[in-house]
């Protein structure tokens, strides 16, 4: 371990990891509205569209990310989409995880208990009041725990950016291997700043478990 | 004030109601009783449209429910808006409450105030408040679901469906849920109820308090009615062997 090379390259692992942090938050915010239009459009009554965004969701669950991201960035001009590195980075994680948080979101939508609906409806209670008063906070708080997951996951994928030169942590820490021919000592570095990273994402994830679901408990401490 | 004539389902193969007539008068309690599968929680959901009828007719106050009449003598689904419309006056309460968990006691009895009667937000606290007090559950009102009891839950299940102001109620299996000495609170809420003249429709294997409370007893069976008249004709000089054999293990208990 060199700690003198760590700290040389301290400044671009720094700003390797504030693009990681960007491309995977803005992805991700961007991947979880989607997610959650494409679930709730897909509970509409026309079955072509519910077949459009079943297509949607297949395709971007069934072929890798790196994948998509190269037709995205390498083909997209073919089709008059010309797009920056970082810019079909972050749009490439959102379209790939929005097809993840969508499925999400229908099974939140699943683990509505039948009866929770037949309640509304007994008092004749109107569809959208069902969905945005009965159904939907139900379905948010049981999302919560795979959401978390997906945005974990989500941050680790962030790495294949590289490949299309996003100068994200990896990229940077390629740089960094090359330069110095110290294989152990970038990659170690880079391994500090995701298990970071996940850290965090998987605490606040906790926290905000714990506050969605706090009305389940039996301590009788909320008014 | 419920009239049904007729009324038949099936779920593809299988007949669940054949013709069943049961009215049901202003005022009136009528359990429905009978051995299980026998229809009688479907017939109940019939009569608020959560189920659908394909034969007969289902009538709230003389309109008919889930369809509207067309001349010629055919008829067409209710609209969606009408349907909501008629199940504002009917209360329903079912066998595993299905509060809504993310809602305090108070809320999930304001909520259909709010949404559905549209009230203002002070006016449906005040009513949803006086609601749980006459459930015995005013000091519960910030609680939420998980922190009641069984008993506790379904009371503010009633206070719920009470405070729309309904025409007649509904009880599916109100206290099946529920342990046995959880019973007794829920059952003394119907009571109190059935004394200021709620029309009630009870589906319910409580034999004592069907004997007790009921106007009148319906005992359904293979999805008809197959006897029916007070408590005392049912209980004790039913001529049908169905419904003697199904309340020999009542009387077995009670003489214990």
């Amino acid at each position: 371990m060199n700690a003198d090379l760590l700290w040389r390259y301290l400044p671009s692992l720094v700003s390797g990891f504030g693009v990681t942090v960007f491309c995977w938050s803005v992805g991700g915010a961007f991947g979880l509205i989607l997610g959650f239009a494409i679930a709730l459009a897909r509970r509409l009554p026309f079955p072509p569209l519910r077949w459009a965004l079943r297509a949607f969701v297949e395709i971007f669950r069934g072929t890798p990310f790196l994948v998509q991201l190269f037709l995205l960035y390498a083909g997209g001009p073919y089709i008059g989409l010309r797009l920056g590195a970082t810019a079909a980075g972050v749009a490439g994680l959102a379209l790939y995880s929005s097809a993840y948080f969508a499925e999400i979101f229908r099974a939140g939508f699943g683990a509505v208990p039948a009866g929770q609906i037949e309640a509304a409806i007994s008092v004749g209670m109107a569809p959208f009041d069902i969905l945005a008063r009965v159904a939907l906070p139900a379905a948010l708080i049981a999302a919560v725990p795979s959401i978390v997951n997906m945005l974990i996951i989500l941050s680790k994928e962030t790495v294949v950016l590289s490949i299309i030169t996003v100068p994200e942590l990896m990229y940077q820490v390629q740089t960094m291997a090359a330069e110095t021919f110290t294989a152990f000592d970038a990659i170690f570095a880079m391994a500090a700043f995701y298990w970071l990273l996940v850290e965090c994402v998987s605490r606040l994830g906790a926290r905000v478990e714990k506050r969605v679901t706090a009305f389940l408990a039996h301590d009788g401490a909320r008014g | 004030m419920i009239e049904l004539a007729g009324v038949g389902k099936r779920f593809g193969e299988h007949v669940v109601l054949r013709g069943v007539d049961l009215s049901v008068g202003r005022s009136e309690v009528v359990c429905l009783i009978g051995p299980s599968g026998s229809g009688k929680s479907t017939l109940l959901r019939c009569v608020n449209f959560l189920e659908s009828y394909e034969t007969g007719n289902v009538r709230i106050a003389g309109r008919l429910i889930g369809y509207e009449d067309l001349p010629g003598g055919t008829r067409k689904p209710m609209s969606a808006r009408r349907l909501r419309e008629m199940r504002r006056e009917i209360g329903m309460v079912f066998q595993h409450f299905n509060l809504w968990p993310h809602m305090t006691a108070i809320g999930n009895v304001a909520e259909p105030l709010l949404r559905v009667r549209r009230l203002p937000t002070s006016e449906a606290a005040d009513r949803a408040m006086a609601m749980l007090s006459k459930v015995g559950l005013a000091a519960k009102a910030h609680a939420y679901p998980s922190q009641l009891s069984g008993g506790q839950q379904q009371r503010v299940a009633i206070a719920r469906a009470l405070a729309m102001q309904p025409q007649l109620m509904l009880f599916d299996e109100p206290t099946s849920a529920l342990d046995p000495e959880l019973v007794g609170e829920v059952l003394e809420v119907m009571r109190s109820l059935a004394a200021e003249g709620m029309t009630m429709l009870i589906v319910t294997h409580e034999m004592g308090f069907a004997a007790h409370v009921a106007d009148r007893i319906a005992f359904i069976d293979g999805g008809r009615i197959i006897d029916e008249g007070s408590p005392r004709h049912v209980f004790h000089h039913s001529q049908e062997p169905r419904v003697r054999r199904f309340l020999q293990t009542y009387h077995d208990r009670n003489s214990f």
